[in-house]
């Protein structure tokens, strides 16, 4: 077998005689490809971005401390290869929130992993806005149960506000931080109900390294301890599949007939174009590169892309606009920082419910790391000796956040489209977002912030910061506060060929033997973390893909 | 407040750093000494980052050779790469003060090396890798031994952190076990 790496140099021709090949090795290309190569198939991966080693990552983790250093310097993000342009009412700072490289970008995720609600599979039928997915929370739950297992979540098995549980968490919840039982207590006195996250951070239950509480989570974890879909891409390895790093495809190309997609086209470092051919195509390279992927792949029979007969590869993108409240407690402490994880509770209270009809569910997490760390202070700061210690003394220790998102509906006005203007390393036109909100949303961070607010009032501080990048001029908001955390939507699936790229099953309308695995394929946001969705989507589609294609 | 090398070695842990090979010391001058793995180490400039760290941490804190030769010397021989930027950073410091001063960095009074800092871009300039020499001094020497400080209980302790972020102090530390 080619493609595999050997001492001294890395073989990146194609794989002969491959049965699957997966675009990206994120989440979802390492779910699906893990899946496929457990039941025997030839598979092989192909990552537009680089094997990152372990060594490197506490010289990550001191860059995401160090102030001089934005988000996209962390895991190399940016230059001609990533350019991006953001049109939209919401600027989205796109090299911030994603990483090219195996394991995509679950290597800066913070590895909150809650499962999406009945509710959020139902929009349409129990709140009359947005629309049904073709599936229910009943298709997908196995598949949660499935990914939990596999990737190691941390979580309550009695808490409230959850969707039904088949069974316990493979590991016993997060203890309540500092600050969560503050905030507990204060929500005892509001009737709001705080309760652990769920996370994918070892606790030395699963066969890596445990976390060392390094409080860096998101967006680097130098132990080891978060789950990152590097685990399901060596498994994947270790079951006999192929991963080529550093090849990004350019095009899918399909045969005469336009029936089935043939090759995906990559080029290898030193620019050498291959055809990598498989029985079956999985493009899984995150919502914002498998569209552009489509859009790029035109040809003469698709003019406007492959797999976009319907005219919908693009639309329908969602995000979770943000909100976030900071407060300050003049008489306590909050031991910010002191931790470790950055998240172990959340409010889930204002997720489900009537409301919905009105504004968009609403997830709340409680921050373990409100504002800077002693060491960032000391960083940023020009003061030095007693100076310095006194000014940091002086602004550390009081704070307390609160960070949320919520749901959107989806808008075919909401898109991405490829920017002719501009083009990346290979000539390629980058990828253009415009999105707007609405006020479905705008209502549900009022909401978030409403019940922040409180909270810190009742814990006798006060609100030193409260927005989010609905209510917020992008100059106003910390650059945490901005959105493109969760893309979704862009390749959505539904039952109608006219309205959706893929069915039910994540296999394309237009083509045999191309699926697509990635939060593109959500009909809607929810309001939850989507990566474990994401995950479970990605196993079942793998599973689909086993039990019709071969 | 003593730092001794046992917080260099939990400040390295931190760092990622584990090669901690025999090092004996740097020489206080500056000149090139022989680590105890009998590996020549050239000049890392004790003295130069002892003046420095003397002024960039609290009174409080004492800082001892032990700690930043064990600090600074395993950065090097971890990283080659370290080793040169320190070099280069302690000649900018030297250049600095001679200019100021008449004198090398490590001989200047504490108002002295105090002034310097303020009369010139170090701390208040930008901190860049790469940049220009001062800019690399406040990256490579400065923000290194301030994050050495600063994100280990040693420093942390000082503003009530004993676990700050880029410790690896452990997993899930709630202070007295939560608010009274």
């Amino acid at each position: 077998m080619s493609g595999s790496q050997s001492s001294g140099s890395v073989d990146r021709t194609p794989v002969e005689g491959a049965d699957v090949c997966v675009v990206g090795s994120g989440p979802a290309g390492a779910h699906v490809a893990h899946s496929l190569a457990s039941e025997g198939h030839s598979v092989v991966v192909l990552e537009a971005g680089e094997r990152f080693d372990m060594e490197s990552r506490v010289d990550r983790m001191k860059a995401q401390i160090h102030p001089e250093h934005g988000v996209d310097e962390i895991w190399d993000m940016g230059g001609d290869r990533d350019a991006y342009t953001s049109s939209g009412e919401l600027e989205i700072p796109l090299n911030k929130r994603r990483v090219k490289g195996i394991g995509g970008t679950s290597l800066h995720w913070g590895g909150v992993t809650p499962r999406f609600r009945e509710k959020d599979f139902e929009m349409q039928t129990r709140h009359g806005v947005g629309v049904d997915w073709p599936i229910s929370y009943s298709d997908l739950q196995p598949y949660y149960a499935e990914v939990e297992q596999e990737i190691g979540v941390k979580g309550p098995d009695d808490a409230p506000h959850q969707p039904p549980r088949e069974a316990d968490y493979p590991m016993d919840a997060m203890p309540l931080s500092f600050t969560d039982q503050l905030f507990a207590e204060a929500g005892d006195a509001i009737d709001v109900d705080v309760q652990s996250a769920p996370m994918a951070i070892n606790d030395g239950t699963y066969d890596r390294n445990q976390c060392l509480g390094y409080g860096t989570c998101e967006h680097v974890c130098p132990s080891g301890a978060k789950y990152t879909a590097e685990r399901h891409v060596d498994k994947a390895e270790r079951e006999g599949a192929t991963v080529i790093d550093r090849v990004p495809v350019q095009r899918l190309e399909h045969g005469p007939d336009g029936e089935a997609v043939t090759a995906a086209v990559y080029v290898t470092p030193d620019g050498t174009e291959h055809r990598q051919q498989a029985d079956v195509f999985v493009a899984a390279a995150g919502a914002y590169e498998t569209p552009r992927l489509l859009l790029l792949s035109d040809s003469e029979q698709y003019p406007d892309g492959l797999a976009n007969s319907s005219g919908t590869v693009g639309r329908y993108f969602l995000d979770h606009p943000t909100g976030g409240v900071i407060g300050l407690l003049p008489e306590q402490e909050t031991h910010q920082d002191e931790y470790g994880p950055v998240i172990s509770s959340v409010i889930y209270q204002y997720y489900e419910g009537e409301a919905l009809s009105e504004r968009g569910a609403i997830n709340m997490m409680l921050i373990n790391v409100a504002g800077e760390s002693p060491a960032e202070m000391a960083m940023r700061s020009s003061a030095i000796g007693d100076d310095l210690l006194a000014q940091i003394d002086g602004q550390y220790g009081n704070t307390i956040g609160v960070i949320m998102n919520v749901e959107m509906l989806p808008d075919a006005d909401n898109r991405l489209t490829l920017d002719e203007s501009t083009t990346d390393n290979h000539g390629n036109p980058v990828p253009e977002i415009s999105l707007d909100a609405g006020d479905y949303a705008l209502n549900a961070v009022e909401t978030g912030q409403q019940v922040g607010q409180e909270l810190v009032e009742e814990m006798g501080g006060n609100v030193l910061f409260q927005g989010g990048n609905l209510d917020l001029s992008p100059d106003e908001m910390i650059e945490d506060s901005k959105g493109g955390y969760h893309p979704m939507g862009g390749t959505r699936m539904g039952t109608d060929p006219e309205t959706s790229v893929v069915d039910s099953n994540l296999k394309a309308h237009d083509l045999s033997n191309l699926y697509i695995a990635s939060g593109g394929v959500f009909p809607t946001a929810g309001a939850a973390n989507p990566t474990l969705t994401i995950m479970a989507l990605a196993r079942r589609c793998g599973e689909h893909i086993h039990d019709n294609e071969f | 407040m003593k730092l001794t090398r046992r917080d260099a070695i939990g400040a390295l842990s931190a760092a990622g750093i584990t090669a901690l090979a025999g090092c004996e010391s740097f020489g206080g001058d500056g000149t090139e000494t022989e680590s105890g793995d009998g590996t020549d180490t050239a000049g890392g400039g004790g003295g130069a980052t002892m003046a420095l760290a003397e002024v960039l941490y609290p009174s409080e804190a004492e800082v001892t050779e032990a700690y930043l030769d064990t600090y600074l010397y395993s950065r090097m021989v971890d990283e080659d790469a370290y080793r040169s930027e320190l070099e280069a950073g302690i000649e900018t410091l030297d250049s600095l003060a001679q200019e100021a001063d008449g004198s090398p960095f490590a001989d200047l009074s504490v108002d002295q090396r105090v002034n310097l800092i303020e009369d010139t871009d170090l701390r208040s300039g930008d901190s860049v890798p790469d940049g220009t020499d001062i800019q690399r001094v406040n990256y490579h020497l400065i923000d290194e031994l301030l994050f050495a400080f600063y994100a280990s209980p040693t420093g942390g302790e000082l503003v009530g952190n004993t676990n700050p972020r880029g410790w690896p102090g452990g997993f899930g530390y709630v202070p007295n076990g939560g608010p009274q």
